[in-house]
């Protein structure tokens, strides 16, 4: 096993930040904490990598206790969402640092530490930056920096702190998929901390769901966004419309989640299963299209369709239109799942 | 680690070190050196009963010279507090040649010791200096004219006193209304001018509210730092005992007689003022700041 | 942040009229007094050449010309600067600030990590009582040494033993048989100055501290720095300039202070006396020219003082922006 973290709890004068938190993290996997600000997700990271203390619990490293441990002993590699990379230094003297602070006995010759920063700088594409200051780089190539000064140190696991909140909408993009693929090259135990879910289901291996403290769910990508645990998850994952579910399907009552690209547009209801559906706007988004929809009920339904599909309703009636639902899930209140079968 | 509330303390502690070497030894010294003795001051006027700490402060001269202080003292601050904050306002919004240079010689009252500004001050305000000797002779056409009997003397009068503390205010205040000038979003003014308000009611309506706990902090600043000011004012006033004798002076007066117990009770009067205005001036900045942050 | 060129919401003839106000009050309140101070210190009487050239009545009818008037001043400002008790003081001066400004810098930078570094209880009375030393009298800041270590102060009041005539021996007594003077003495002179100057390197580098915030060191933390090294390699290198500010700051203070160091100083003429001391002294015998040529050369440090501050400034927001 990677990192063990059983009923670690964290409070912050009246804010319960971790609350009972029992997690583990498998060894060479990487793995997500996503939530909502103030879910607790930093904090967390935080108290793996020793910059935080946790109230209560404790956490083992690759079966170690790592509880008392300080942070400059835990061999982690911690990301900043800033870079906090050192002004004053170089980007050479920035990845050397963790191996020129180390104690004369366990410090590598200088040349070794010269190859080894010019290997990370070439794995992080930065080979002729060495000279440059951090001022002189832009966000996406700070934050690659950053990345090769943690790894300097050969940690045993390498937590990132939103890596890519500070970034453009395009770097950020790219970056993610460059982690992506840089972790199948390294295969190094990483957590990262993230707010966006596509971001958290595109790069990672795993994905902890974090809400007020407690963890919601984890698993694997497909798991989480398939079958995702409750209400919040489903929420959370992706937009959502929610319907009160009828007597006939919930006897309790309950809740219908369907996503919007799990609907369908036509002109014709032929299966007989169709809503009737009035268009009140529409946007198209590249190549799909979010349309806005009406039931004669009053209902709102937010749809997400391809553009061909778009397109092909040109001639129709946007004013009669039926929906499809392909797929949903009814929410029961006694917190059980069901397929919503049409 | 147990869950106990005896842990409270550790708990919320950073991982970064040093924290108990860094606050034990600086809280050490602290105490050794501002916080005992300031607590011995205090001790040593309780030498003294209720009924004789009374007489003391309440003493002719030392409310004459308690007058002089706070009226000089609040009327330089209030005249440095038109001067400052053009001064800063020109700082804050206009471009013209030799800013920097202006920007920087604002700081010197700070720099200089008194004992040379209140050289400095006596001499160019007396009869000999460059601008005392030019009131003189403007005195001198003035009451020839009009046949008066006035005098323009600056120096050795209250009104030097009044200099001198103008001077050692200034900075004070500009230093504490510049930055806010600075930092007022010039959009806002746009804005309002876009609705229709002229200049005088941007200035009144938009551009005042923001620097008015700035200018009233500064105006705190100055009052404080003027009250207990002695080394430029004791060359530029004549020091005459119930006209233009300040508390400070009056401190020293009743130490070079070894009265210890009248010296710290007068000290003991200052302190509470001084206080007073520390609270005041934290109130006003955690009232310009919270105004800031809205 | 420099202010925006078009300030086209303004009346038009406000600009040209604050800076003239702005430039006479400072030209008046600021100018004037330094003129003073080297004129005087070179014996030049600036007056009496003004009152020529505005053609005043009764105004001298011939002076020397500015520059030999000059030539002359230097010779009696070079006799002012070699005077024993001059350079007496002028050693004392640099004595105190030697030994308060690396005192108080190595507690102010203790102190600033302490609180920008640290949540707990009482942080908030510890950061305004740095501010304390400024807020009140300097006179107060003598008086209550004198209160501890004068002649009826606590000392005297603390029994240290017996006497010979079977009276108590009080620790001031005790310290006096052995000449172990504190005010009225050197001791006493650099207790005042420390505590005079104590605030200035904490209140510079806590709000900075503060600003720059704990992820740098952290950093450092995670990559297996020592205290030592963090503090040295990456907290240092970022503080340097709020720190030399704070430092030149509390030098300024410490070379200058007046008011606390009189009221413990007890003027000892070439003992006791530091500069500022010293220029009351001449003053009040009217050896205005030497009075003037001491206060000229701390009128030059404060200058300095103003242009390293000035510089740093510049430095400082450089290292901001970039």
């Amino acid at each position: 096993m990677g990192i063990e973290i059983s009923q670690v709890s964290k409070r912050f004068g009246d804010f319960l930040a971790l609350d009972g938190i029992d997690l583990n993290i498998p060894n060479g996997e990487l793995t997500a904490l996503l939530g909502p600000s103030g879910s607790g997700k930093t904090t967390l990271l935080r108290i793996i990598a020793g910059l935080d203390t946790p109230d209560t619990g404790s956490i083992r490293f690759f079966g170690e206790d790592a509880t008392r441990k300080r942070a400059r002993d835990r061999k982690v590699g911690f990301v900043f969402q800033h870079y906090a990379l050192f002004k004053h230094m170089t980007i050479f003297e920035n990845v050397a640092f963790g191996l020129r602070v180390r104690p004369r006995a366990l410090r590598p010759e200088k040349a070794t530490i010269r190859e080894k920063v010019e290997k990370l700088l070439d794995m992080v594409q930065l080979r002729g930056m060495a000279r440059r200051f951090p001022s002189e780089l832009s966000g996406g190539q700070k934050q690659r920096v950053a990345l090769a000064r943690a790894l300097a140190v050969e940690p045993k696991v390498l937590l990132l702190d939103e890596p890519f909140g500070a970034l453009d909408a395009r770097v950020r993009q790219e970056l993610r998929r460059w982690l992506r693929y840089l972790h199948d090259e390294i295969h190094i135990t990483s957590v990262f901390v993230t707010h966006d879910q596509e971001e958290a289901l595109e790069v990672a291996d795993r994905i902890v769901i974090l809400n007020k403290g407690k963890i919601e769910q984890s698993g694997t990508p497909e798991d989480v966004y398939d079958n995702p645990a409750n209400p919040f998850v489903y929420g959370f994952l992706g937009n959502v419309n929610l319907f009160h579910a009828r007597k006939e399907l919930t006897p309790n009552g309950g809740e219908i989640f369907i996503r919007p690209h799990d609907i369908s547009l036509s002109a014709r209801d032929d299966s007989g299963k169709g809503i009737p559906v009035r268009v009140t706007t529409h946007r198209i988004l590249g190549n799909r299209v979010r349309v806005e929809l009406e039931t004669r009920e009053g209902e709102n339904i937010e749809a997400n369709i391809e553009r061909k599909d778009w397109n092909a309703l040109q001639d129709a009636d946007l004013s009669a239109l039926y929906c499809q639902i392909l797929q949903g899930k009814i929410h029961a209140p006694d917190n059980t799942w069901s397929n919503y079968v049409i | 680690m147990p869950a106990g509330k005896k842990f409270h303390f550790r708990q919320n502690r950073s991982q970064l070190p040093g924290f108990g070497l860094s606050l034990g030894l600086s809280v050490a010294y602290l105490s050794l050196l501002i916080l005992l003795p300031l607590a011995s001051l205090i001790l040593f006027s309780m030498n003294l009963s209720w009924r004789e700490f009374w007489t003391v402060v309440t003493d002719r001269r030392v409310l004459a010279a308690f007058r002089v202080s706070f009226g000089s003292t609040f009327l330089a601050a209030t005249i440095d507090l038109f001067f400052g904050f053009v001064i800063a306002w020109v700082l804050a919004r206009y471009q013209f040649f030799g800013k920097r240079l202006v920007d920087a010689v604002i700081d010197l009252p700070f720099a200089i010791p008194t004992a040379v500004t209140g050289i400095a001050l006596a001499t160019l305000f007396s009869g000999k200096g460059l601008v005392g000797g030019q009131l003189e002779a403007f005195a001198h056409w003035f009451n020839t004219a009009f046949s008066t009997q006035l005098s323009f003397n600056i120096a050795f009068s209250q009104a030097g006193i009044v200099v001198a503390l103008m001077f050692i205010g200034m900075p004070f205040i500009v230093r504490t209304v510049q930055p806010v000038l600075e930092e007022l979003d010039k959009e806002v003014e746009e804005a309002a001018s876009s609705l229709g308000a002229d200049f005088r009611h941007i200035f009144l309506r938009v551009i005042f509210p923001g620097i008015l706990p700035a200018l009233l902090t500064g105006f705190a600043l100055a009052f404080a730092r003027g009250l207990g000011e002695y080394g430029s004012v004791i060359f530029i006033s004549s020091n005459a005992p119930y006209e233009t004798e300040i508390v400070p002076l009056l401190i020293v007066m009743r130490l070079g007689e070894f009265n210890y117990e009248g010296a710290s009770a007068i000290g003991v009067a200052m302190l509470a003022c001084s206080f007073l205005l520390l609270l005041a001036i934290n109130f006003l900045q955690t009232l310009a700041r919270n105004r800031r942050s809205a | 942040m420099s202010a925006a060129p078009g300030h086209t919401l303004e009346p038009r003839w406000l600009k040209p009229v604050l800076i003239t106000i702005a430039l006479l009050f400072l030209a008046v309140f600021i100018l004037l007094p330094l003129v003073t101070i080297f004129s005087q210190a070179l014996s030049v009487n600036l007056q009496d050449y003004l009152a020529a050239a505005l053609g005043y009545e009764g105004a001298t009818p011939e002076l020397p010309p500015l520059f030999a008037s000059l030539g002359e001043g230097t010779s009696v400002y070079r006799a002012a600067l070699s005077d024993a008790e001059v350079r007496a003081a002028i050693r004392l001066t640099l004595l105190t600030a030697l030994i308060c400004v690396p005192l108080n810098t190595f507690f102010g930078v203790l102190l600033a990590w302490a609180v920008a570094r640290f949540e707990f209880r009482g942080k908030n009375f510890l950061v305004s009582l740095i501010e304390l030393p400024f807020a009140i009298s300097p006179v107060i800041a003598g008086l209550i040494f004198i209160l501890i270590f004068g002649a009826s102060g606590w000392l005297n009041m603390i029994p240290f033993g017996t006497q010979a005539d079977g009276s108590t021996l009080t620790l001031y007594q005790w310290m006096d048989a052995r000449n172990l003077k504190v005010v009225f003495a050197v001791p006493g002179i650099v207790l005042a100055t420390l505590f005079v100057t104590f605030p200035f390197v904490a209140r510079e580098l806590i709000p900075l501290m503060q600003e720059m915030g704990k992820d740098d060191e952290e950093a450092a933390l995670t990559l297996g720095a020592s205290g030592w090294q963090l503090f040295f390699r990456v907290t240092l290198p970022n503080i340097k300039w709020g720190l030399l500010y704070g430092v030149i700051l509390t030098n300024a203070r410490a070379i200058g202070e007046f008011g606390a160091v009189a009221v413990v100083s007890g003027n000892v003429r070439g003992e006791t006396t530091t500069m500022p001391l010293y220029i009351e002294i001449l003053y009040g015998e009217y050896q205005f020219a030497t009075a003037f040529a001491v206060a000229s050369l701390l009128t030059l440090i404060a200058l300095v003082t103003l242009v390293v501050k000035a510089v740093i400034e510049y430095l400082l927001q450089k290292q901001r922006t970039g």
